[in-house]
């Protein structure tokens, strides 16, 4: 027989513990199923060598020796025997129910007392723990050595994915997290997912109620300030298109003076919005609002300057809280509360020189939307604004950046966008793209900021300034870097492409 | 009869055969051969030297298998050893020729390293499951992570943070995030600065809405890490903040009594800063022995183990092969052919770690059977080969952890808290006392 009985054995000794957990059913009719390697200690304990195991053809044929898998299939094959009555019973001993040991010695369930109970249980095992795994994966690189199992895992395998934004598949959750946390395209994604975030980059936004305060001290660039040290030298100069003399003062009472020399933001720089009140020479006008589009470096293109005016005073800067600025038209309307030393904070950079706007402004700051510290602080486009405004700030001694101020204002929220375009009369440009006055605002003419652009993104800003996460300024840094190279044109495209890699490097 | 078939007898080596893998290719017999050389090479035997030498140098080959390339590394540290050890062997020194330069890494490539083999994710597992435990309740957590992996284990550790600590009142942990950056660190090298790193890591954080800082210190290992500990006595102190200190595989860089006391004091410093909990995760192999011979054989029993486990998970040729298997030939070479300070590959077993943990008054912890269990769901994807044990320490009945390779220890894992100093008892004992 090939069945080598090598011995045939009672499970005994600590079958005593084994039957109290093993036998908890009572009804002896009822099929048991005993714990995995806990056999019923009345078994009979067959212990077959690996061969014997892995043979495929167990059941043998006592009269022509031929192997079959099956037991059914060996009793039909029997029947073709024409046996006599009495070899065709099969015997009538009563079955005692048999386990199986493992034949490697030091396995687990070698031992009688874990035997298993059944014999393609002891088959798999065999196989699993001591056979050579021949089966292979195709999407993974798991290996089985049992046939069912590999088709199992190959049911699933693939189905629980873990995706990256950069298209890298993974089947772990722990690799793909890694992965995620340092993929550079993670990186841009967060950088135009998380506009707002601009606590990341400016520490002491305030404006952000934020979580990360703390952020103040991000590995990075320890060199920069904290106060975020713009290259000061960002902002063409052409940006800023010749005060208002062009316009007529009366329907633009807030034009947006565009300095040429604008300064990076230097608002006091020419005209315009400095502080020097003189060099307004219209009276009305106000150097008042800096063409945000200059500071954000759209471009040069701003020989127009009509309406984009816009913020012209936003900015004041800090202590004056530029109740300069303004609006004079809609008063109330005025989304921006009134300048407190909240200001104060974000016009860190902002300029030690407050209020180019003050006294020169003639309309009474009412409204002042100004004040763009006061605003609540969660929106998102106030960081955008921060942003600006600390970019403006970054050259600027002190003027000035209220422009940004007053862009961030106004990119609040497109209601008081609304407002500070037409209420305000603000002279923002009539926008005719869906809301995005500030568009208009930016460039004055030029659509710099292509039409999708969301109030928040008008700068394109967000980008690369979401980018750096905690990089004071870096990204920002590039952006106004390449603001003041070239045209703005260019500024939102390089500042996406600065936010991918430079980020780690501008500081 | 050559000098071949005399080193071993019982298996005739004729030099004039081509590395074949019947003939000698199993670990033992390239062992004795390397033991000889290096032999020969302490008893200044030139002749011996250059014999063995050439002998090996048929067997071993960089592109043979795990055996042939672990000889290969070994047969070119020791000719490093003896051409820098006296003029008897000078000329050897063509032979010793500069070493390739390591490969640094890009952050990605290194994740990905990092994932191919259980060698330190099991330690990530295991010390973030501990750490996770230890900080819960915490509204800030500074984690110190002194790792040979540049950081690849914070990215599982905040995502775990942040969806385990979430509580319904409170936000989820500030994270601190302290690392060192020394002057010259050992492979694998990283291709980026730290400050990016840093950046990548708090935008990260941010991603899943934890706030994070991150700093560098500047702090050189051979001296114990004394800027570091100094920075961290001077840092202000926040309330309810919790310190942990993670050491995955770079204590062994402080030096060894052999050198200066370094390592105990460092441990003691660490105790006094009174830190919330250690986790300590090194190899388990002892390279400390003054004995050159006895330090080869240590050396060499555990060094098969990664250019064996590497044929699992790097394919044969491949540029990420010679690039790990560089970075083991750099450790290799340093703990044969390096001496006195610049052997900084001091590697000790875990009971001697664990002593010293004691004596600096430290208890251990255990992980608990849920880490086990995911300990093990992870080495399921890996190759066969890898195992791990739960092992009893006899003296303080914690388990703890040890990854093995075909059943030998590669690396082990532990926690530590400190035990109170008040009467001696840990903690958890002075609680349960009352």
């Amino acid at each position: 027989m090939p069945v080598d009985r090598e011995n045939s054995s009672t499970v005994s000794g600590d079958a005593s513990v084994v039957s109290s957990t093993g036998n908890q059913n009572p009804p002896p009719p009822k099929k048991k199923r005993n714990l995995p390697g806990m056999p019923d200690p009345g078994a009979e304990v067959i212990a077959l060598s690996p061969k014997t195991l892995m043979a495929t053809n167990r059941f043998v044929c006592e009269i022509c020796s031929k192997g079959f898998q099956r037991d059914q299939n060996l009793q039909l094959h029997r029947r073709g025997h024409n046996l006599p009555w009495k070899l065709r019973q099969r015997s009538s001993k009563e079955v005692r129910k048999k386990v199986y040991v493992c034949p490697v010695s030091g396995c687990v369930h070698h031992d009688p007392s874990r035997a298993l109970g059944d014999l393609t249980g002891i088959k798999k095992h065999f196989c699993r723990k001591h056979g050579e795994k021949k089966y292979k994966c195709d999407k993974c690189s798991k290996k089985y050595a049992v046939h069912s199992d590999w088709k199992a895992h190959s049911k699933i395998c693939g189905t629980k994915e873990y995706r990256c934004d950069c298209a890298t598949l993974f089947s772990r959750k722990d690799s793909f997290l890694t992965h995620r946390a340092f993929c550079d395209v993670l990186a841009q994604e967060t950088a135009n997912n998380h506009l707002t975030q601009t606590n990341l980059l400016f520490p002491q936004t305030l404006l952000l109620p934020d979580p990360e305060p703390h952020l103040k001290s991000p590995a990075a660039p320890p060199t920069s300030p904290p106060s975020v040290a713009l290259p000061t030298k960002i902002a063409s100069p052409s940006v800023l298109p010749v005060p208002s003399s062009s316009e007529s003062p009366q329907d633009n009472p807030l034009e947006v003076i565009m300095e040429e020399e604008a300064i990076g933001f230097n608002v006091s720089s020419s005209g315009g919005i400095s502080g020097d009140p003189t060099s307004n020479s219209n009276g009305t006008p106000r150097t008042l609002g800096f063409n945000m589009s200059s500071s954000v470096g759209i471009s040069g293109d701003h020989s127009s300057n009509n309406n984009n005016g816009i913020y012209a005073g936003l900015f004041s800067s800090t202590s004056t809280a530029s109740p300069s600025l303004y609006a004079s038209s809609t008063p109330s309307t005025s989304p921006f509360p009134p300048p407190s030393s909240s200001m104060e904070p974000i016009s860190l950079c902002l300029s030690t020189n407050p209020s180019l706007f003050g006294p020169t402004i003639q309309d009474p700051p009412p409204p002042h939307f100004l004040t763009p510290l006061s605003l609540p602080p969660p929106q998102p486009a106030m960081s955008a604004t921060a942003l600006l405004q600390k970019a403006a700030q970054m050259g600027s001694t002190g003027s000035g950046g209220s422009l940004l101020r007053g862009l961030g204002i106004v990119s609040t929220t497109s209601s008081s966008m609304e407002l500070s375009s037409h209420d305000l009369g603000l002279g923002l440009l009539p926008c005719s793209s869906g809301g995005s006055g500030l568009k208009e605002l930016m460039l004055g003419n030029s659509c710099v900021f292509g039409p999708k652009q969301t109030t928040l993104d008008f700068l394109g800003l967000g980008r690369a300034v979401g980018n750096g996460s905690s990089n004071p300024g870096g990204g920002l840094s590039a952006l106004l870097t390449s603001i003041g190279g070239g045209g703005g044109m260019d500024v939102f495209g390089t500042a996406a492409e600065f936010s991918g890699k430079d980020i780690g490097r501008s500081s | 009869m050559n000098k071949a078939m005399i080193l071993n007898p019982t298996r005739p080596v004729w030099p004039g055969f081509s590395s074949s893998k019947s003939l000698c290719g199993d670990a033992s017999c390239m062992e004795q051969l390397l033991l000889h050389c290096a032999n020969a090479i302490e008893s200044n035997d030139a002749t011996l030297t250059q014999q063995t030498i050439w002998v090996i140098n048929n067997l071993a080959s960089s592109d043979g298998d795990s055996t042939q390339r672990l000889a290969s590394s070994f047969l070119r540290a020791l000719i490093s050893r003896a051409a820098t050890k006296s003029p008897a062997f000078s000329f050897l020194s063509a032979a010793s020729a500069s070493r390739e330069t390591l490969h640094r890494f890009s952050v990605m490539e290194l994740a990905s390293f990092v994932d191919l083999t259980p060698w330190h994710r099991f330690g990530f597992i295991a010390a973030n499951a501990a750490i996770l435990d230890a900080v819960k309740g915490y509204s800030s957590v500074h984690i110190v992570d002194l790792s040979l992996t540049h950081c690849m284990q914070i990215p599982t550790l905040i995502d775990s943070m942040a969806t385990q600590l979430i509580d319904k009142e409170q936000p989820p942990p500030l994270l601190r995030l302290t690392v060192v950056l020394a002057e010259s660190p050992p492979p694998p090298l990283l291709g980026i600065s730290y400050e990016e790193l840093g950046l990548k890591l708090v935008s990260f954080a941010t991603t899943r809405n934890i706030a994070m800082e991150f700093r560098i210190i500047y702090s050189s290992y051979s001296d114990g890490l004394s800027s570091l500990t100094e920075q961290l006595r001077l840092d202000p102190l926040v309330s309810n903040e919790a310190l942990v200190v993670n050491c995955h595989m770079m204590l062994h860089y402080i030096p060894h009594e052999t050198i200066s006391s370094s390592r105990s004091s460092f441990l003691k410093e660490l105790r006094d800063l009174n830190p919330t909990m250690v986790t300590l995760i090194e190899e388990d192999a002892d390279f400390t022995s003054s004995n050159f011979i006895s330090r080869l054989r240590s050396l060499f029993n555990y060094m098969w183990i990664p250019y064996d486990t590497a044929d699992t998970f790097l394919t044969c040729g491949s540029e990420q092969r010679q690039w790990y298997e560089a970075d083991v030939g750099w450790r290799i070479a340093n703990v044969v052919a390096k001496e006195g300070a610049e052997r900084v590959e001091r590697l000790e077993p875990k009971r001697r770690w664990f002593e010293r943990m004691r004596d600096a008054e430290f208890t251990g912890v255990g992980f608990g059977e849920a880490v086990e269990r995911e300990v093990k769901a992870m080495l399921e994807e890996h190759a066969g080969g890898w195992g791990m044990k739960s092992d009893v320490d006899d003296s303080d009945d914690v388990e703890r952890f040890v990854l093995t390779w075909k059943g030998h220890s590669v690396v082990f894992a532990s926690a530590w808290v400190p035990m109170s100093r008040v009467d001696g008892c840990s903690y958890i004992e002075a609680l349960e006392i009352g």
